[in-house]
C-alpha cells in the first residue's frame, strides 16, 4: 500500500504539464475525502495529446537516425515497411474494422500493452545510442524525452483504465529483465540495423497508440458517428 | 509450386509418345489375333498407315511452325519484368497497387499479383483486378491491415514463360494519399471596408477524420488569374481560412489540398474563382491629399523665395563691405604705392586747424533775414511753433538755434504772465512763425518794464562783452520792441522796415533775437514769449507810446541810437564763422528818423534778484559807454570764453555783471524744481 500511495504522486503526470490537481482521491483511509479531480474527458484528451506528441518526436528521431547512420540502400523505402518488430506478437487489432469491433476495455488494454512493452526497449536504446560516434545531441535528447513521456503515458492510461473500467493495475517496474542484452561486440552494422528497426517499430506503435486512443475518444462522444 | 503451363513442345512429345504407345498397343493386339486374321492383315495395315499418316502430318505442321518461327527471328519471348509503380490508400482503410508491365514477348501475357503478409507465409492473390482499372490491384477493407507489412510481387506470364517483378514492402499507414478536399467555397467578405476572401472546405468524404482515424492538415494556394506565382498558406487542421491583402478588382484562383500526418499530399482541388470588388483605397487618397497639399506649400515657398531672393542672399551671404576709408584710394593701393596711399589717408583738415574750439560751438547767431523772408515772417508768425521748435530741434552748429537748446540759457517764466500771454498768443503767433525759421525763440523774463527792454541778457556770450557794445543794440532792442508794438497795433506790413538791412546780404538776428530767446521748459506758456513781450510792451505802453509811431528802420541801423554801450550790431557772419560786429551807427546819438524814445527809461540796472526770481531793477542814469565808433570785430572766439565764464551755475546768488547788469543766464540756473 505504501507503494501505491507513493504512486499516486507519480500519477500526477498530466498535471505536471498544467496544474497540480490530484487525479483522484484516495479512499484507502476509508474517509470521504473530497478533493477536486480531473474529469474523464479531460484526462482522455490529455492522454491523446501525449500520444500525439510521442508519435511526432519518435518520427523525428527515426528520420534523424536514418540520415546519420543508415546507408542509403538499406534505408526503408517511403513505404516504411520495416523489419519485424518486437511487438508483432501482441494481439493488436490491425484494421479499422477490427478496431471497431473490439470493446473499450480491449482498446485500453491494447494501448497499455503497447506502452508497457516499449518502456524498457527505449531505455535500452538510450544506452546504445550513446555508443555511437558523432551522435547528435538532439537525437539523444529526443529519445530521452520520448522515454520519459512514455512512462507518463503509461501512468495516465492506468488512471484512465481505473476511471473507465474501474480496474486497478500496476505500473511496470524496472525489475524485469529486458530482452536486450549487451552480448559482446557484434558487427556494427548489425547493431545499427537493430537500433534502426527499434526506432521505426516504435514509431509505428506510437501511431497505433494514438489511433486507438482517438477512436476511444470518438466512442465516448458518440458511438454511432464513429464509422 | 506454381502449375506450369503446357508448352507446345511437351504436347508434341506427348503426341509422339501417344503415337508410339498406340502403335505398341496395336502390335500387341495384332499378335493375339493372328490365327484367324490372315485375311485382315491388309486391313490392319491400312488402318495403321492412316493413323500414322495423321500423326506425321501434325508433326510436320509443328515442325513447320517452329521452322517458320525461327526463320522470322525472336518474335516470341517470355514476358518482360513488370514493376510495381505505386500503392496508395486514400483513407487508410483500403489501398490499391499499380504496376507497369514489361514487354509482353509478343505473346498474350497475363499478370498476377501475389502478396504475403508480414507474419505469415501464406501467399494470396490479388482479390480484385478490375475495380481500380488496368494493371491494378484493389484491396478492400477486409483485406487491408494497417501496421502490417505487405510483401507484394507481380508476375507476368505468357506462353513462353513467366517473369517475377521485384517485391515491394509496404505498410498501409505510410502510403496514405487522401483525395482532395471537397466543397471548396470561396466568398468575399468585408472587414471595416477592407475586403478579404474566406475559403472553406470539407475533408474528402472517404477520409474518416471525425473519429480520429485519420488526421488531415490542409494547405491553400491563391494567385491572381493573370499571374504565375502562387501564394501558399498552411491552414493546419482547420477547415476555414481568410486571405487578406487583396488587389482591388482582381480575379483570384483558390485551391486546397490536404495531407495526413504521415503520408502524401493530395492533389489540388479544382480551382475556385473569385472576383474582388473594387474598393476605394482610403489610405491612398489620404496620401494623395497630403501630396497635393505639400506641393502647394512648396510652390508658395518657392515663389516667396524668388520674390525675396535678393534680401535672402544678403541675409545668408552678407556682402563684404569694401574699405571706405576717407581718402583711401583703392587704385593707389593696387598700384602698390604705399606712400601715396597713406599720405592720402592723412586728412589735411584733421585735427581741425582752428585753434580755438570755440569756433565749433555756435551758441548763437544773429541771423540776418532778408526782406522777402521778413515779409513772410511778419505774415506768419507762430509763437507756439517757433518756440516749440526751438526747444525740440537738434542743435545745429551753424544756425542760431543751437543756443536755444542750451538749458543754461533758459529763462524762468513768471506765473502771472500766463493768462495774458495766452490771450495775446494767437496774435503774436503769426508773427512768430518765421522766427522759427531763423531758429530763434523768444522768452521774456518777467521783469519790470524798464528792465525788459534791453538790459536783460539771455546770451551770456553776448552780454559779457557788453561794454563794448554800442547802444545800438539797445536801440535794436527798442526797435524790436517797437516791432512788437507795431505788430500788435499796426498792420504788420508797416513794420517791415524795421528789420531790413538792405545792402547786407547777411542774416542778422534782430533785436528780439538777442534777448528773447530761451525757453523755460517748465512753463509751456513760455511758448508765447511774444505774447509776453506784447504784454510787457503794453504794460509799458505809457512809456513807449512815443515809440508807437516809429516805423522806420534806419537803413543801416537797427534802431535809433540810444545810448547803449552793450550792444553791438552784428554785421555779418563771415566764412570762418566769425561774427563781425559793428557798432550801431546811431549809437552816438545820431538818430535818423527815429522818434525819440525815452531811453533813459529803457534800461535799468538790476539791483538784485529776489527769491521769486524777480529782477529788481534800479533806475539810474545811463552811463556813457565806450565809444560808439569803436567797431570791433568780435570773433566768435570770444563767445566761448564768455560762455564759460558766465555759464557757471549759481544758485540763489546774484551775479552782477561788470556794469551792474545781471546776467540773466547765470540767474536762471538749472532749475531746482
Amino acid at each position: 500500500m505504501n507503494v501505491k500511495q507513493g504512486q499516486w504522486a507519480i500519477l500526477l503526470w498530466p498535471y505536471l504539464l498544467t496544474t497540480s490537481i490530484p487525479l483522484d482521491c484516495r479512499d484507502e483511509q476509508g474517509g470521504l475525502s473530497r478533493c477536486p479531480s480531473i474529469s474523464q474527458e479531460k484526462l482522455l484528451d490529455r492522454v491523446i495529446q501525449h500520444a500525439e506528441l510521442i508519435y511526432r518526436v519518435s518520427e523525428e528521431s527515426c528520420s534523424l537516425f536514418e540520415e546519420m547512420f543508415i546507408p542509403f540502400p538499406l534505408q526503408l523505402q517511403r513505404n516504411q515497411a520495416g523489419y519485424p518488430c518486437i511487438t508483432k506478437a501482441l494481439p493488436i487489432p490491425s484494421s479499422k474494422s477490427e478496431i471497431q469491433q473490439i470493446s473499450d476495455k480491449w482498446l485500453l488494454h491494447s494501448v497499455l500493452m503497447l506502452v508497457q512493452s516499449w518502456i524498457e526497449p527505449l531505455v535500452y536504446l538510450q544506452t546504445t545510442l550513446n555508443r555511437y560516434d558523432g551522435v547528435p545531441d538532439m537525437l539523444l535528447n529526443k529519445t530521452k524525452w520520448v522515454s520519459d513521456k512514455l512512462m507518463s503515458l503509461e501512468q495516465g492510461v492506468v488512471v484512465l483504465i481505473k476511471k473507465m473500467l474501474d480496474e486497478g493495475l500496476m505500473t511496470t517496474t524496472y525489475s524485469e529483465q529486458g530482452l536486450f542484452q549487451d552480448d559482446g561486440q557484434p558487427e556494427m552494422l548489425e547493431y545499427v540495423m537493430r537500433d534502426y528497426t527499434l526506432l521505426s517499430c516504435f514509431k509505428k506503435d506510437a501511431h497505433k497508440m494514438e489511433i486507438l486512443l482517438k477512436l476511444l475518444k470518438c466512442r465516448q462522444n458518440d458511438i454511432h458517428s464513429c464509422a | 509450386m506454381y502449375p506450369g503451363p503446357t508448352s507446345p513442345v511437351n504436347r508434341l512429345h506427348k503426341s509422339v509418345s501417344s503415337v508410339r504407345s498406340s502403335g505398341s498397343r496395336q502390335w500387341t493386339q495384332h499378335g493375339q489375333n493372328t490365327e484367324g486374321e490372315t485375311e485382315s492383315f491388309c486391313q490392319l495395315k491400312a488402318r495403321l498407315c492412316g493413323a500414322t499418316m495423321k500423326k506425321v502430318l501434325e508433326v510436320i505442321l509443328l515442325l513447320l511452325l517452329l521452322v517458320v518461327t525461327h526463320a522470322k527471328g525472336t518474335r516470341y519471348s517470355p514476358p518482360g519484368k513488370p514493376a510495381l509503380t505505386r500503392c496508395r490508400s486514400p483513407e487508410k482503410e483500403t489501398f490499391t497497387c499499380w504496376w507497369e508491365p514489361g514487354s509482353d514477348g509478343g505473346l498474350p501475357t497475363t499478370y498476377a499479383l501475389y502478396y504475403r503478409k508480414e507474419s505469415s507465409d501464406t501467399v494470396f492473390e490479388c482479390p480484385d483486378y478490375r475495380t481500380a482499372g488496368e494493371n491494378s490491384c484493389f484491396f478492400n477493407k477486409n483485406d487491408t491491415s494497417i501496421w502490417v507489412n505487405y510483401n507484394i510481387t507481380v508476375v507476368a506470364t505468357n506462353a513462353l514463360g513467366r517473369t517475377f517483378s521485384d517485391p515491394v514492402d509496404i505498410d498501409v499507414v505510410y502510403i496514405v494519399k487522401p483525395n482532395p478536399p471537397e466543397q471548396v467555397a470561396v466568398t468575399v467578405m468585408e472587414d471595416k471596408g477592407w475586403p478579404f476572401i474566406r475559403v472553406s472546405w470539407e475533408p474528402p468524404h472517404k477520409a474518416d477524420t471525425r473519429s480520429g482515424w485519420i488526421t488531415l492538415i490542409y494547405e491553400i494556394r491563391v494567385k491572381l488569374e493573370e499571374e504565375n506565382d502562387w501564394e501558399m498558406h498552411l491552414a493546419g487542421q482547420q477547415k476555414m481560412f481568410n486571405i487578406f491583402s487583396l488587389r482591388s478588382g482582381g480575379k483570384y484562383l483558390v485551391q486546397v489540398r490536404c495531407k495526413p500526418d504521415h503520408g502524401y499530399w493530395s492533389e489540388w482541388s479544382p480551382s475556385s474563382y473569385v472576383k474582388v470588388p473594387d474598393y476605394f483605397h482610403r489610405e491612398k487618397s489620404v496620401w494623395i491629399l497630403i501630396t497635393v497639399f505639400c506641393a502647394f506649400i512648396f510652390l508658395i515657398l518657392t515663389w516667396l523665395l524668388h520674390m525675396n531672393s535678393r534680401s535672402l542672399k544678403h541675409f545668408l551671404l552678407p556682402p563684404v563691405p569694401g574699405p571706405k576709408i576717407k581718402g583711401f584710394d583703392k587704385q593707389l593701393l593696387k598700384n602698390g604705392k604705399s606712400e601715396e596711399v597713406f599720405s592720402a589717408l592723412v586728412a589735411t583738415d584733421f585735427p581741425p586747424k582752428s585753434s580755438n574750439y570755440e569756433d565749433l560751438l555756435v551758441e548763437y547767431l544773429e541771423v540776418y533775414i532778408p526782406e522777402e523772408q521778413e515779409l513772410m515772417l511778419e505774415k506768419s508768425m507762430d509763437l507756439d511753433v517757433g518756440c516749440l521748435k526751438c526747444e525740440g530741434s537738434a542743435s545745429d552748429s551753424d544756425s542760431g538755434r543751437g543756443s536755444c537748446d542750451s538749458h543754461t540759457l533758459l529763462m524762468h517764466k513768471c506765473d502771472g504772465v500766463k493768462e495774458e500771454e495766452e490771450r495775446q498768443a494767437k496774435e503774436a503767433r503769426r508773427h512768430q512763425k518765421d522766427w522759427k525759421e531763423e531758429a530763434s525763440t523768444y522768452a521774456h523774463v518777467d521783469v519790470s518794464p524798464d528792465m525788459s527792454s534791453g538790459r536783460v541778457k539771455t546770451w551770456p556770450s553776448v552780454f559779457s562783452p557788453l561794454p563794448r557794445y554800442t547802444s545800438n543794440q539797445q536801440g535794436s532792442l527798442e526797435m524790436a520792441k517797437q516791432h512788437y508794438l507795431s505788430d500788435s497795433l499796426f498792420p504788420t506790413s508797416s513794420t517791415s522796415s524795421y528789420h531790413t538791412q538792405p545792402g547786407h546780404g547777411t542774416t542778422e538776428a534782430h533785436g528780439p533775437g538777442y534777448w528773447e530767446c530761451g525757453l523755460s521748459n517748465k512753463q509751456p506758456h513760455l511758448l508765447h514769449p511774444q505774447a509776453q513781450a506784447q504784454r510787457q510792451l503794453q504794460a509799458r505802453s505809457d512809456d513807449n507810446i512815443s515809440s508807437i509811431g516809429r516805423k522806420q528802420t534806419p537803413a543801416g541801423l537797427h534802431s535809433p541810437a540810444r545810448r547803449s554801450t552793450e550792444y553791438v550790431e552784428v554785421e555779418r557772419v563771415n566764412e570762418e564763422d566769425m561774427v563781425l560786429l559793428q557798432p550801431v551807427s546811431g549809437r552816438c546819438g545820431d538818430v535818423e528818423g527815429y522818434p525819440e524814445m525815452p531811453y533813459g527809461e529803457d534800461y535799468s540796472k538790476v539791483k538784485g534778484v529776489d527769491m521769486d526770481n524777480m529782477l529788481l531793477l534800479q533806475r539810474e542814469v545811463r552811463e556813457e559807454t565806450e565809444n560808439c565808433d569803436t567797431s570791433s570785430t568780435v570773433t566768435t572766439t570770444q563767445k566761448p570764453a564768455a560762455c564759460i565764464h558766465s555759464a557757471m551755475p549759481v544758485e540763489g546768488e546774484m551775479v552782477l555783471g561788470v556794469n551792474g547788469y545781471v546776467d540773466t543766464a547765470t540767474v536762471c540756473t538749472p532749475p531746482t524744481y
